[in-house]
């Protein structure tokens, strides 16, 4: 029963007892198998999770059975347990170790184009032998049939000349070259002076550190529809991308006791910027960074890093448009909360139904002047 | 040095803190808790953690509930009137889990009553504190949806365009059309979203108790009713709020009538009742059943007088 008057505790323990026996436990195995063959599912959870830590996304990702929306909230509710004990060095690109590396505005750029790891030129084709099991297929996986080289792969006849671990920016060719307006100088800052959108409240208009956090740990499929609406005609901003990178960063933490720098360990980061060339004053910058390889998030979220610059955006790409519904966790939360009993609510408003149907509807009325009743049910 | 003597060190491990938010996220609540009940009705943004529960699912009134248990606290749970929804049951059993507070389902025992949109039918007391989980904290949402705007229509007690709102439901309909979270002025400066409790609840807050909190954690708001305080709905002078009209409605068990019913369709065509809060009830049914229970006063009496006479006027049949 949906409601019921007595048992809605024995009834939840029945509901979820049933979930798992419908896919099956998870075991240690599992969730190692999924960390290591999914790295880029297990990348967009810890990005809409806001929390770096492999293991624990592929272990959300095995207990909610691949639901996305539930795994990223189990990673966040943990999240929610930790406190923050130390801050990380930030996190500059020519110290990260970057694997691709493209540019759409340019045939070629300083450093180079770097393919690095990508399914964008591959055909998409089932490899059906792989149901057969066959060896072949799968170490043939990723191949685009064309023998693309493969940047991460180490060239074990060539040890001494390892790939450019970072290349110069795209940008600053654009700001010597006068296109795009020089960087404002930044003052340095303590970590703790940074806002923060997981420790402060939400308000608009929103801090750009805000807004670059929302957009990080945005829901995917969200920041791509608004997006793709944006880029389609509904906004005014045409991106080209600028620069797509994907790499790896060490984090770098204070020790508290000798005061010394160490790694706290290498997480996988992507960021995007895209340019506009739309008021014809110079370029201007739209940027996204997110923890994990997420390029379609990347790309959809810096152009809506500009969108909502315009004096006039769509309603759909105003700040506080965009942040509020690219979150995860609420619109997902609150999309399923109508599942909930709302009668108490459903109630009041019939009240105010019945009422108006006797007033128009009795005997002696005229029933041609009644109006289409809209009302909103909370 | 052994491992073994930097283990002796160390506090046992455990695997969550106490009610579950860390230490920094209390106080953050709490701090914002006492900014609210300092200024009756004002919306205080707060940071809002995520918690194991989706969402939109209550997790603002949880927050503030998660702020102030203790282990002596006795926790009530409602959703939508019901102490055993699934989704109170889920509830109560996250905070006694996270907590070690004690749960009840008699409104007069509890200490902390979260509730998702009912305020229950017998009075609450001094030292209760009621949290409603909150979807909507914005009453001006209808009329303006950015929310720089709305902040200084409040500052500016510019609420005209929510009047408007009622006088074009008087027009079109010669009645108000809000259903549930019918605006409300609290201590005559800021108007609310009282949460989507029905009408018949609203006037219950009006110089309660009982301290009321209300939090709603997708929005990362929470405002307060304080004890002893004022709330009226809106209303123009010559057309009175009206709570909803159940007066013909009885409880199908219990004969029980002027309590806000649940309306359940049967299969031929017709509606049972029955008394929206569970938890009174339940003690209404034990006692016919020959069990002794104890009952507070109730808001509204047998003829559906309001407690506090004259607060509210009297129900009119649409004309």
């Amino acid at each position: 029963m949906y409601v019921a008057t007595k048992g809605g505790e024995a009834a939840i323990q029945e509901s979820e007892k049933l979930f798992h026996a419908l896919k099956g436990q998870p075991t240690r195995d599992l969730v190692h198998a999924i960390a290591e063959s999914l790295p880029y599912l297990v990348d967009r959870v810890m990005g809409e999770a806001s929390l770096y830590a492999p293991e624990l996304a592929a272990l959300a990702i095995a207990q909610s059975g691949g639901d996305l929306y539930e795994a990223v909230l189990l990673l966040r509710a943990y999240r929610s347990t930790q406190p923050r004990l130390a801050y990380a060095s930030p996190v500059t690109p020519d110290k990260t170790l970057t694997v691709r590396r493209i540019s759409a505005a340019f045939k070629d750029i300083p450093g180079g184009q770097v393919l690095g790891p990508s399914l964008d030129y591959s055909h998409r084709i089932l490899k059906l032998e792989i149901l057969d099991g066959s060896d072949r297929a799968v170490s043939d996986l990723h191949s685009n049939g064309h023998n693309a080289p493969d940047a991460t792969t180490v060239d074990e006849s060539k040890p001494d000349s390892p790939a450019s671990p970072s290349y110069p920016f795209v940008a600053d060719w654009q700001r010597s070259a006068g296109l795009l307006a020089a960087l404002p100088v930044q003052e340095s800052r303590q970590p703790a002076d940074i806002p923060d959108v997981t420790r402060d409240p939400a308000l608009f208009p929103a801090p750009r550190e805000h807004r670059l956090q929302a957009l990080a740990r945005a829901d995917t499929g969200g920041v791509l529809a608004l997006g793709y609406a944006s880029m389609r005609g509904y906004g005014l901003i045409h991106p080209t991308v600028n620069e797509l990178r994907l790499s790896h960063a060490e984090i770098e933490v204070t020790h508290p006791v000798t005061g010394e720098p160490f790694s706290a360990g290498r997480v996988r980061v992507s960021q995007a910027e895209v340019v506009t060339s739309g008021d014809k004053t110079g370029l201007s910058l739209g940027f996204a960074a997110t923890l994990g390889w997420n390029e379609v998030k990347l790309i959809a979220a810096a152009t809506l890093d500009l969108e909502m610059n315009q004096a006039e955006p769509h309603p759909a790409h105003t700040e506080e448009f965009v942040m509020y519904h690219t979150e995860p966790v609420e619109a997902s939360g609150f999309c399923i909360h109508f599942k909930l009993p709302h009668y108490v609510t459903f109630a009041s408003s019939l009240d105010n139904l019945r009422k108006v149907i006797a007033t128009y509807y009795s005997a002696n009325e005229d029933n041609a002047e009644l109006e289409p009743m809209t009302q909103r049910t909370p | 040095m052994t491992t073994t003597a930097l283990e002796s060190l160390a506090l046992p491990r455990e695997d969550y803190a106490y009610g579950f938010l860390d230490a920094f996220a209390k106080r953050e609540l709490r701090r914002r808790t006492l900014k609210a009940i300092a200024i009756p009705g004002y919306q205080v943004p707060y940071a809002s953690r995520e918690l194991p529960i989706a969402r939109g699912w209550g997790t603002g009134g949880l927050q503030v509930s998660l702020s102030l248990v203790g282990p002596e606290s006795v926790i009530k749970v409602i959703d939508q009137g019901s102490d055993d929804s699934v989704n109170a049951a889920n509830l109560r059993r996250f905070i006694t889990r996270m907590s070690g507070a004690a749960t009840t389902t008699d409104v007069l025992e509890a200490t902390i009553i979260q509730s998702r949109h009912r305020i229950p039918e017998e009075v609450l007391r001094e030292e209760q504190a009621l949290v409603l989980q909150v979807p909507d904290p914005e009453p001006l949402r209808a009329v303006q949806s950015d929310s720089s705007k709305t902040h200084q229509m409040h500052a500016d007690s510019d609420y005209s365009q929510l009047w408007l709102v009622l006088y074009e439901q008087l027009v079109r309909y010669k009645q108000y059309l809000q259903g549930a979270s019918y605006p409300s002025l609290v201590n005559g400066r800021y108007v609310i979203s009282p949460s989507p409790i029905p009408r018949w609840d609203t006037p219950k807050l009006h110089q309660a108790a009982h301290l009321t909190l209300l939090s709603a954690g997708r929005e990362k708001r929470l405002y307060a009713v304080p004890p002893y305080t004022d709330v009226y709905p809106l209303e123009f002078s010559d057309v009175p709020f009206q709570v909803e009209d159940q007066r013909t409605w009885a409880d199908a068990v219990t004969g029980v009538v002027n309590k806000f019913m649940n309306e359940i369709p049967q299969v031929d065509g017709t509606s049972a009742y029955e008394v929206s809060d569970s938890g009174y009830l339940d003690k209404l049914v034990a006692q016919q059943q020959g069990e002794r229970q104890a009952f507070g006063a109730t808001y509204y009496d047998d003829e559906g007088n309001f407690y506090k006479d004259g607060y509210l006027k009297a129900l009119v049949r649409p004309q």
